[in-house]
């Protein structure tokens, strides 16, 4: 119970991919203008993160060491390639929102680095989990940092009007520079965060 | 030895796995994905042209058009599906244009231009521009449409391409008669020295002096220009020469400087027609 519990935390918490580990940067900063396109992204790393670690996990034992890398990239690419296809055939809208940024989860660092460092050396239930776990993190923070920037630069959140008509929406938050300065502040309110809570 | 052997079939099998589970999903989501596309694009007609009720399709130099006749057979308008190069990838749109020869209006059906730059081919920013305007208008860049700064790559092509549809569409549709661009007709030209200006890539004027003697064009030198100086010194290099040699404008432009060679064409027959 407990390594459950350890290996589906650990990608939540003390290594979140975007606040803690930092990596993945260009979707986080890129597509988290809005929530939906948060949460669609999140969504969309998370099933290739999953479907990855469970197959590379799988066939482990059959691939050479030497050309494990590109074992996984091909692995990583047709996951996301497939992602690509459900998106444009079943949610067209999020697909036009996301737009050239699914093909990048390809080279998302998140999902080849969890390939690397667990699913190749760990059993199918734990690289689920740990897949699980790392996609939920990941979600989580685009979640955290695209709400904060659509409420900012738009004054909505999910489209909806929360701050009221007399709020002047700082459109710079919808702006690459302002996605840097809310994952800036974001991050030093986790750190504050987490050692107020003794995680480190 | 035997170990590469392993190595390059464990890829290969992984390959043909991974090419295959491809197919299979492409084999699910084609249709649907297609179907999409042309349900949008009825839509799209049925909102440009709410009148028509009988449909033809033609397709004339690569241009796919959807002619929307009415109940009692007149000619309500026109939709033309149009691919151009764009900054990055192609874009394709189609066109609506009634029966007047109005623009009706633009739609983008799908690019690959870069994200918060070139995608403002879809902003009503970009496209009010078009709507409204005439086949017999000149649609031309700097006069009555413009490009818009920063994205110039994305817009142009999109702008150029208009005015060709509207061409055909007013010669084919509407039974207008759309005048082909004239060559130079030197005879009536006198001798002497004429300066003209057309815009270039940078949208500044290019100014050029062209010298005629004996009803041919002896000399063309360019006096003023504003583009990217590496690139426009090659249409300046060629482009005279090739405009001499031919005496007409009807010339191959200069790759990889196209923009300013076109200007330089332009700012020719600019300082001849005066």
């Amino acid at each position: 119970m407990s390594l459950i519990k350890q290996d589906l935390t650990r990608g939540i918490i003390h290594e979140n991919p975007t606040f803690r580990l930092l990596l993945g940067m260009c979707p986080t900063l890129a597509v988290t203008t809005l929530v939906i396109n948060g949460l669609g992204m999140g969504l969309a790393t998370t099933f290739v993160l999953i479907c990855s670690n469970l197959v590379i996990s799988a066939v482990r034992q059959l691939i050479p060491d030497r050309i494990r890398i590109p074992c996984f990239i091909m692995i990583i690419a047709t996951f996301v390639t497939i992602a690509e296809m459900l998106l444009r055939a079943y949610q067209p809208d999020l697909y036009a929102a996301l737009g050239v940024f699914i093909p990048l989860i390809v080279v998302n660092c998140i999902i080849l680095g969890r390939a690397e460092a667990f699913a190749s050396k760990n059993p199918l239930g734990r690289s689920l989990i740990d897949g699980l776990g790392y996609g939920v993190g990941f979600t989580l923070a685009l979640l955290i940092l695209s709400a904060v920037r659509e409420l900012l630069g738009k004054g909505t959140l999910l489209g909806i009007n929360i701050m009221g008509s007399a709020f002047e929406p700082m459109s710079i938050f919808g702006l690459p520079p302002g996605a840097f300065i809310a994952l800036g502040l974001l991050l030093a309110l986790m750190n504050v965060v987490s050692r107020k809570l003794g995680i480190d | 030895m035997k170990d590469s052997v392993r190595m390059a079939v464990t890829l290969m099998v992984i390959g043909i796995i991974c090419a295959g589970v491809l197919g299979v999903v492409h084999g699910i989501t084609a249709p649907i994905i297609e179907e999409r596309q042309a349900q949008e694009f009825e839509a799209a007609i049925k909102e440009f042209l709410p009148q028509a009720t009988q449909f033809e399709e033609e397709e004339i130099e690569g241009v796919a058009f959807v002619v929307g006749n009415n109940d009692a057979g007149e000619l309500e308008g026109v939709v033309a599906t149009v691919q151009v190069s764009g900054y990055n990838g192609t874009i394709e749109y189609n066109l609506a244009v009634d029966a007047n020869g109005d623009i009706l209006g633009l739609r983008i059906v799908s690019h690959e231009e870069t994200p918060g730059i070139g995608d403002i081919i879809e902003e009503p920013e970009f496209q009010d521009q078009l709507i409204g305007k005439n086949v017999e208008d000149p649609v031309e860049i700097g006069n009555d449409v413009d490009t818009i700064s920063g994205a110039t790559f994305s817009t142009r092509p999109i702008l150029l391409s208009v005015r060709e549809v509207l061409n055909l569409i007013g010669g084919n549709f509407l039974g207008l008669e759309i005048e082909e661009e004239a060559d130079l007709d030197l005879s009536t030209v006198e001798d002497g020295i004429y300066t003209g200006s057309a815009p270039g890539f940078s949208g500044d004027d290019i100014v050029v002096e062209v010298t005629v003697e004996g009803g041919k064009i002896t000399k063309i030198e360019v006096i003023e220009h504003n583009d990217t100086p590496d690139v426009a010194a090659k249409a300046i290099a060629e482009m005279p020469n090739r405009i001499i040699e031919a005496q007409s404008i009807d010339v191959d432009l200069v790759s990889g400087a196209t923009y300013s060679s076109e200007g330089i064409v332009n700012a020719v027959v600019d300082a001849l027609s005066n």
